[in-house]
């Protein structure tokens, strides 16, 4: 069976429609998505629309999260703050333009999905919130994919597409408890696998594409799609609707602007 | 050699917590540093005067070094002085009439007091906290996957990670080895890494307070990185066992060599 997997589309509708058509193009069985369907960019009810219309199931990200719970974050969801403030401005518009209908389709959004030995969330198992970086300690990312009983985990909310695999660690344990004798255990994990789908709407890989991955069920095999689509559009309808012009100039870049998450390994206490 | 002493789950129970300190009078080897891993409070002993007793120790005692536990929390949602007002946990766990006798067990200054607490204590290659960085009711034990006790021991970023919410006494060493890490990029496949790391150790430091007759708790010695669990057996009887608390040398955990 082939897949289509995609994240953090952002509002932004061009590129959900060129990130589909492409899909079509490669004749997939079954499209996901790990959430993040608002916020940042300008069109954020239509893509929630073209979202529900194809059926596609969706895990709720943390932007989705953040309009229904309302903006408790923890600072651990912004970068910088810098960019929480911008954050901030773009929850707000967000908050105030989304339909009832579509507010209500977020809260419904299920955190994690499952198909057989694969699994979706949209940062982490964890949370919404938690960064998988490609430069996660590999048996901390190893404890994400094993504490979903998956041997793939598919996520997004980093924006940037890679693939990890993580094969053959070994673990070993000694326990001594006061009266007891000292027992040892030793376990190998068969290999298991991480796949960032990117970002339709927002990548941050320093180019403007569109970014999904497409992952083949029988062969096993990744592909990290980038696909051009018309950005400009959707910068200057960001700078219509009164969004701050920075998102428009990132957008164009492919970039965070200049942020850097401080503690890429802090998780969501709340 | 120098020592700490760590301890957890007083929970009230001041008679236990006396006879522990005179424990640690009697080591041969000096005690250090006091720590006290959260759960002064809890619902059977007098958490006034457990709290008012690590507030101010006596001329020539160890000043507590104390951190927030799980019931410290549910004094905080019963005080609303924390995130969650109706203290569902504790609902769930022990019923609303608890929660009410929780609630009047302890005075609101004690309660801003526990609130002023740290989390926990990050000290040499060691962390010292009640359940784990992922949260105060994380329950470690040695029945735990191995992975999830390394993920704990990544996220504390210690060698050592000292915890008290399970209440039992244990060393587990965890080695994490042969994991090889490969990443693809949309610029290429970087080279694959293999990832490993020395020994580590989670230490379940015992419990003081919960069972009557029996305190347990840990004495660690940095220098050579040695761990022992002592088991103090004291009168169940108040006013007796202040004087008459007799002291019953712990198993004696074999020699650890240090990990690094
Ligand atoms: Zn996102
Ligand atoms: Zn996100």
């Amino acid at each position: 069976m082939k897949l289509a997997v995609m994240s953090c589309i952002h509002g932004n509708y061009e590129a959900l429609n060129a990130v589909l058509s492409d899909i079509d193009r490669h004749k997939t069985d079954q499209i996901y998505c790990l959430g993040d369907l608002v916020g940042y960019g300008p069109h954020p009810n239509a893509v929630v629309e073209m979202i529900r219309s194809l059926d596609i199931p969706t895990c709720q990200g943390c932007w989705d999260e953040d309009i229904v719970d309302g903006l408790n974050a923890c600072d651990c969801s912004y970068p910088s703050q810098l960019a929480e403030k911008r954050g901030k401005q773009a929850h707000e518009w967000t908050d105030q333009v989304i339909h009832p209908e579509v507010r209500e389709y977020l809260a419904n959004l299920p955190i994690t999905l499952q198909a057989e030995n694969l699994a979706f969330v949209h940062g982490s198992p964890n949370s919404q919130h938690e960064y998988l970086l490609p430069s996660m300690d590999g048996f901390a990312a190893l404890e994400r994919v094993l504490s979903t009983g998956a041997d793939v985990l598919f996520c997004g909310h980093t924006h940037v597409p890679y693939v990890r695999d993580l094969e053959g660690g070994k673990l070993s344990m000694r326990v001594h408890q006061p009266g007891q004798a000292e027992t040892q255990k030793q376990s190998t994990v068969s290999l298991k696998r991480i796949i960032n789908a990117g970002s339709v709407g927002e990548p941050r890989h320093g180019r403007p594409n569109a970014t999904y991955v497409l992952y083949d069920t029988d062969s096993k095999q990744v592909t990290l799609r980038e696909v051009p689509y018309d950005y400009q559009k959707t910068c200057l309808a960001i700078v219509e609707q009164g969004l701050p012009p920075i998102f428009a100039w990132r957008l164009a870049r492919g970039m965070e602007f200049a942020e850097r998450a401080d503690d890429p390994n802090h998780v969501c206490q709340r | 050699m120098e020592q700490w002493a760590i301890l957890s789950g007083i929970e009230g129970n001041l008679v236990a917590y006396e006879a522990l300190l005179d424990d640690i009078r009697r080591q041969r080897d000096s005690v250090a540093e006091l720590y006290v891993l959260g759960d002064v409070v809890g619902l059977k002993g007098d958490n006034r005067a457990v709290v008012q007793r690590l507030q101010s120790p006596r001329t020539g005692e160890l000043e507590p070094q104390v951190c927030i536990g799980w019931w410290e929390e549910q004094c905080f949602n019963l005080y609303l002085l924390g995130g969650l007002p109706d203290a569902p946990e504790l609902i769930a766990q022990e019923g609303a009439d608890t929660a009410q006798h929780l609630f009047e067990s302890v005075s609101r200054e004690s309660v801003e007091w526990m609130r002023s607490l740290h989390f926990g204590f990050h000290e040499l290659d060691c962390l010292l906290i009640h359940g784990s960085t992922v949260g105060y009711a994380d329950e470690l034990t040695p029945d735990m996957p191995a992975i999830q006790l390394c993920d704990r021991l990544i996220r504390a970023d210690a060698k050592n990670l000292f915890c008290g919410r399970s209440g039992l006494a244990f060393e587990c060493w965890i080695e994490p080895s042969d994991l090889c890490s490969t990443i693809v990029t949309l610029e290429g496949t970087q080279a694959p890494k293999e990832q490993g790391r020395s020994p580590r150790r989670v230490v379940g430091v015992g419990n003081v307070g919960r069972i009557l007759g029996q305190a347990t708790y840990t004495l660690y010695n940095p220098a050579n990185n040695h761990i022992t669990f002592k088991t103090v057996k004291y009168g169940k009887a108040k006013g007796f066992a202040l004087q008459g608390s007799q002291s019953q040398h712990g198993h004696e955990s074999p020699d650890i060599r240090a990990s690094r």
